[in-house]
């Protein structure tokens, strides 16, 4: 019988275009000592921790995690790095869950960091490209970086793909929209990269199309922060509540999934994100959840790109498939709606660490249960080629 | 190879220089380093050798077949198929005509590689005689690659590279309505078999008073325009360490924008050798986007604002970001 797992702590960094004055070995030890504040604890009473970080380029060192294990004060003791493209911070919930479940440890801590724009190209003299290149070698090696392979048009294949299947959905008003009101939200998240960058949907259909159907403000911002997670089983978890006073967030259903990384018969289904279908569907299923759209009062999705985020919400049950719009106009997730989305502004408008970024909404997902007193939240992360990955998590207020 | 047609696996005009530069934030100096990390190979190509092999020298594509099921692969990238106990596969040649397999995306701002061949499409074809999506990049022969002229099903011809090293980019897809039937017929079909519509430059229709007075007043707006951006210090980082001539021509008129190192000069007048001409009947149009009230690139996607050379996209891309930067910092 595997142990229950709950959240005891949570931090984040300020997520920021470019950290001139910090490295990531600082970022790294900032979200540590603020997430060992929140929960209450001490280094010498985590028995591990699970490095959340996607692409060794940007830190420009392989086994980029090995000078952190001494900065977070956790040396002779256990240490993984997880690297799942876009849900690297997703999977290294979910491999943290799966260890303190399984009893190996008591406490864990998750600590996912990024420095996604230390890169530069000195032929534009801007980062972007150079971020985005650097992405790029995470597409097929053989038959697609030579094709000008990026991040962008794999993700829009598949949007293309489904709005052939569903033509009206998704529609650009809608995802105006949607990231207009992404924007009102951030708001709240005084940690984001873009707190202050309000914009009406007017001004998202003006934005420029960087990889068609993607405009600029539809699609997330390349961040540089840290996020870590103090992570408990069952007895211990109790223990740290009573003494902080904080609930602990149980970790309730956990789902991954990996599709085929080439289309056609037997393979990837380009018009659907079966990842993460089978993901939530996986999550719901251990957590016992029927009926999501009622069951579940805050998702903190990964959104890469916002009619990637409509998808998503079709594919975890949230609404029909072919029926994003509904979204918007049913008023399913606008304020006041069935659901509460990605309160923190998502990745488009707190930024995109990338290991560290599902551990953000991990973070936001806990704030927004425990301050607003709300039952369940699900976390998602999405990555790799064509949204190969998907990981989903459910979480409850105690 | 002759010295002067080699090329470098990194271009050259990547490549920094040795040096560095301290930015200050918060009142405290911090050093920035021109660094790269850079590994070269001789990477074998193993098992799929005779797929690029057959791509370089036969022009030919290759799929693998499953001996028990069937299946074609295109690429055929397994020797053993995972959907029958790991049977074994055997390479067959398939068709060079296709379908898309579904709408391919079209590449505007791309990665730094890329950033001279955009705009270009990256789609999925299924080749005759395939069972699955071979990965291609998508080009039009009739001048920009724009949205709606590529679709699912859309029949398309794969075209071989007259220059070939045994790589996916020896070879690109047309739609094959642009082609006669023989070429759609013609196996091993070349770029330079296929006419390739010269970039014209648009005609613009004769002014008159009123063209010219409009003009004159939007010249107005566009003076406005750059004097705010060069007083706004996010726009003019924006064109920081750029240099650019551009003429623009207009029915009312002709004007220059100058970018020059965080500076934004309008003025009348033609130049002799520009980096770049635009050309658009009405200067709205350009007025517009840098005020933020409409989008240069989507202009030039839906044929309102004409540029002469698809590299200089990143200028425009930085004139974007000037606009919204100025956007921003209006709002504020």
């Amino acid at each position: 019988m595997s142990k229950r797992v709950g959240i005891v702590g949570a931090a984040v960094t300020p997520f920021k275009a470019k950290w001139y004055e910090k490295t990531y070995y600082e970022l790294a030890q900032m979200a540590t000592a603020d997430a060992l504040q929140d929960a209450g604890l001490t280094i010498d009473q985590v028995d591990g921790v699970f490095y959340g970080i996607y692409n060794d380029i940007f830190q420009r060192a392989a086994i980029p995690e090995h000078p952190l294990q001494g900065i977070i004060g956790l040396q002779n003791k256990f240490g993984i790095r997880i690297s799942n493209g876009g849900a690297t911070g997703a999977y290294t919930m979910s491999a943290a869950h799966a260890y303190l479940a399984a009893g190996r440890f008591k406490i864990a801590l998750v600590l996912g960091v990024e420095k996604a724009t230390d890169v530069f190209d000195f032929q534009s003299m801007s980062a972007t490209p150079e971020t985005i290149k650097t992405i790029g070698w995470s597409g097929d090696s053989f038959f697609e970086q030579k094709l000008g392979w990026t991040a962008a048009d794999s993700y829009a294949e598949v949007v293309l793909a489904y709005m052939d299947d569903h033509p009206g959905d998704l529609k650009p008003e809608v995802t105006a929209q949607i990231s207009s009101l992404l924007s009102q939200q951030v708001r709240t998240n005084e940690f984001a990269q873009r707190r202050y960058d309000q914009v009406t949907p007017e001004e998202v259909m003006n934005s420029r199309t960087v990889v068609y159907p993607f405009k600029e403000l539809e699609i997330c911002v390349y961040s540089e922060g840290a996020a870590a997670l103090l992570m408990a089983e069952e007895e211990t978890a109790r223990a740290i509540s009573r003494l902080t006073g904080k609930p602990v967030i149980w970790v309730t259903g956990v789902g991954e999934s990996n599709e085929h990384s080439f289309a056609g018969k037997n393979q990837k289904l380009m018009s659907r994100i079966m990842s993460d279908h089978i993901a939530a569907h996986q999550a719901y299923a251990m957590a016992g959840i029927k009926d999501p759209l009622h069951a579940i009062d805050v998702v903190e999705a990964h959104d890469a790109f916002v009619h990637q985020l409509g998808i998503t919400m079709a594919e975890m049950g949230f609404v029909p498939l072919g029926r994003a719009n509904d979204l918007i106009e049913e008023g399913i997730m606008t304020p006041g709606g069935e659901v509460l989305v990605n309160p923190c502004g998502g990745l488009i408008y707190s930024g995109h660490a990338v290991g560290a970024s599902n551990v953000m909404s991990a973070w936001s997902a806990r704030r927004e249960l425990i301050s607003r007193g709300l039952r369940r939240a699900l976390i998602h992360g999405t990555g790799s080629t064509i949204a190969q990955y998907g990981v989903a998590m459910v979480l409850e207020h105690d | 190879m002759p010295e002067a047609e080699k090329k470098k696996v990194i271009p050259l005009e990547a490549i920094p220089d040795v040096g560095g530069h301290t930015v200050n934030v918060g009142g405290r100096d911090y050093l920035v380093l021109n660094d790269a990390m850079f590994t070269f190979y001789q990477r074998s190509m193993g098992e799929f050798s005779p797929f690029f092999l057959a791509l370089r020298d036969e022009k030919k594509i290759l799929g693998s077949r499953c001996t028990h099921c069937g299946q074609v692969r295109v690429p055929p990238f397994m020797t053993r198929c995972p959907d029958c106990n790991f049977a074994p596969t055997e390479l067959v040649e398939v068709g060079q005509v296709g379908r898309m397999l579904s709408t391919p995306p079209i590449t505007y701002f791309a990665n730094s590689l890329f950033q001279k061949q955009v705009p270009f499409g990256r789609g999925r074809v299924l080749l005759e005689g395939a069972d699955t999506a071979l990965s291609v990049n998508v080009y039009t022969s009739k001048g920009i690659l724009v949205p709606g002229l590529v679709k699912k099903d859309t029949e398309v011809k794969v075209v071989f590279r007259d220059s070939r090293l045994g790589e996916i980019s020896d070879i690109f897809v047309v739609p094959a309505s642009e082609l006669t039937p023989e070429q759609v017929a013609k196996p091993g079909l070349q770029e330079s078999e296929v006419n390739w519509e010269a970039a014209e430059e648009p005609a613009l229709t004769s002014a008159g008073p009123d063209e010219a007075n409009r003009f004159q007043e939007l010249y107005g707006q566009l003076q406005t325009l750059a004097a705010e951006m060069n007083q706004t210090e996010r726009a003019r980082k924006d064109i920081a360490d750029w240099r650019r001539q551009i003429q623009v021509k207009t029915t009312g008129g002709q004007l220059v924008l100058e970018i020059n190192d965080g500076h934004l000069e309008v003025r009348e007048g033609i130049i002799p050798s520009p980096d770049l001409v635009m050309v658009c009947q009405d200067l709205d149009v350009l007025v517009r986007g840098l005020a933020y009230k409409g989008s240069l690139t989507q202009a030039i996607m839906f044929r309102q604002l004409w540029i002469s050379k698809n590299a200089e996209f990143t200028t425009i891309f930085k004139l974007e970001r000037m606009a919204r930067s100025l956007a921003r910092s209006k709002k504020k």
